[in-house]
């Protein structure tokens, strides 16, 4: 992950979350109302790279500003419909870098059902990228459903997988050169 | 992306790569020995045997002034018991039929009663070495058949390269060569089909340390898949990494005696 990665800028622009536990003064702005203050116990979505370094103190241990909570993307709900079927859940909808997303939460959270959940989840869909990768007819066949929920991550690697098996079978005169 | 290409190697540089493989030829003209900077090449006297790298076998080929003997393993027989091996065989339904034995490796049906003994060979500045394709002869023509009492076929590390290469140039110099083709075909197919059933087990070899048999897989194979086998690797391995690190402070406090040191060393080790 380097300083420059995109993705993991987007993904520190995801939205947690957050409630305040003591008074700011002059924070209104986060909430819309600029000037004003922010009293404890608010609620408001901050991003992730303004939420973990508000929370901090939490694991310091010393009096903590914010806070965190699960995003919705990796709520309960979410988890039980993975668990029932990974390959229908659309992850794009929930968030573009889900990965990224759920790697980042899960080293501030310690969810050890969660991650077997999302390892599962991970290994059952990229099976199915696999085998949509290797159809000579790429994003185009029945599976257009599926390929639209594919999260950053998986995009990338269907891309991947599809562009090795073409160049394959262009070696083998199998399919012609763009 | 700065760099347009894909990482790892493309499909036509890994059949360049397979062109240093030595395959037998009978040459129909004498041509003097050559000195060349992958090693010398010997005097070619029809209609004695020689070995020489495959891009000059196909070269003296396409100029008619050679025939290649193909390498025992391609062959329509010898294609259609590995096939049998790969689809039939109980020992084989997920793994690939097995490569063929390196030097100083027991042969394939001693295999279990003898222990492989390595034997290195020397470099002229007399360092050890231990020589793997393209360095081994696996493409040239043996003298004795499986059914005199020679090896078993196997699929050597370059076997689709130099396969689709032969079949390209000398077609008339191969067994059948539309069955052969045929056969090859199918091999290709049973095995990609191995690889993609390999991801539904990737997860074990992220987390616990298990992990995909790749033992007797070709290079175009890996070249194939190694994009997105290394990216699901990662992509486990990236879920995956809060809980390895809680298991491993919780080895090292109790190797430790509470001692709570995180031991990155590791790192590499896991995977």
């Amino acid at each position: 992950m380097s300083y420059y990665d995109i993705d993991s800028i987007l993904t520190d622009a995801q939205k947690l979350p957050c409630t305040f536990e003591l008074d700011v003064p002059g924070l209104g702005v986060l909430e819309g109302n600029p000037g004003e203050n922010i009293k404890a116990g608010t609620r408001i979505d901050l991003p992730l790279w303004l939420g973990e370094m508000l929370s901090i103190g939490a694991r310091l241990g010393t009096s903590r500003l914010v806070t965190l909570d699960i995003p919705s993307a990796l709520s309960e709900r979410v988890m039980n419909a993975l668990k029932a079927d990974p390959r229908t859940v659309d992850l794009r909808a929930l968030a573009p870098n889900y990965y990224r997303l759920s790697e980042r939460v899960l080293e501030l959270f310690e969810e050890e059902e969660m991650v077997d959940i999302l390892s599962n989840t991970f290994k059952k869909r990229a099976a199915e990228i696999a085998d949509h990768a290797h159809n000579p007819k790429g994003a185009l066949g029945d599976g257009v459903e599926f390929l639209r929920g594919l999260d950053e991550t998986e995009r990338q690697l269907f891309r991947v997988a599809h562009d090795s098996a073409k160049d394959t079978r262009i070696w083998a005169g199998e399919a012609k050169k763009r | 992306m700065v760099f347009p290409f894909p990482r790892g190697i493309t499909p036509p540089e890994i059949s360049f790569l397979a062109e240093m493989e030595m395959v037998t030829i009978v040459p129909r003209q004498r041509l003097e020995g050559l000195e060349l900077l992958g090693g010398p090449v010997e005097p070619l006297i029809p209609p004695r045997r020689t070995s020489v790298p495959l891009w000059l076998a196909s070269l003296l080929k396409r100029q008619r002034r050679a025939n290649i003997l193909p390498p025992p393993w391609l062959h329509p027989e010898s294609l259609s018991l590995i096939l049998d091996i790969e689809t039939q065989h109980a020992d084989y339904q997920h793994a690939f039929s097995p490569p063929p034995p390196l030097p100083g490796q027991p042969k394939l049906r001693d295999r279990g009663t003898q222990k492989p003994t390595a034997r290195p060979r020397y470099t002229p500045e007399s360092q050890r070495y231990y020589p793997t394709p393209p360095f081994l002869p696996q493409n040239v023509a043996q003298d004795q058949a499986y059914e005199d009492g020679g090896e078993p076929p196997t699929l050597p590390f370059h076997w689709l390269e130099v396969g689709t290469m032969l079949l390209d140039v000398a077609s008339d110099d191969v067994v059948e060569p539309d069955q052969t083709r045929r056969l090859l075909k199918e091999l290709r197919e049973v095995r990609s089909a191995k690889i993609r059933a390999g991801v539904e087990v990737l997860d074990d070899a992220a987390v616990a340390g298990g992990g995909v048999t790749l033992t007797g897989v070709g290079a175009m194979e890996i070249g194939e898949g190694r994009g997105f086998i290394g990216g699901v690797v990662d992509g486990l391995r990236r879920i995956g990494a809060s809980k390895e690190q809680a298991r491993r402070e919780q080895l090292a406090e109790a190797a430790n005696g509470g001692y709570d040191a995180t031991q990155d060393d590791y790192d590499e080790m896991e995977f």
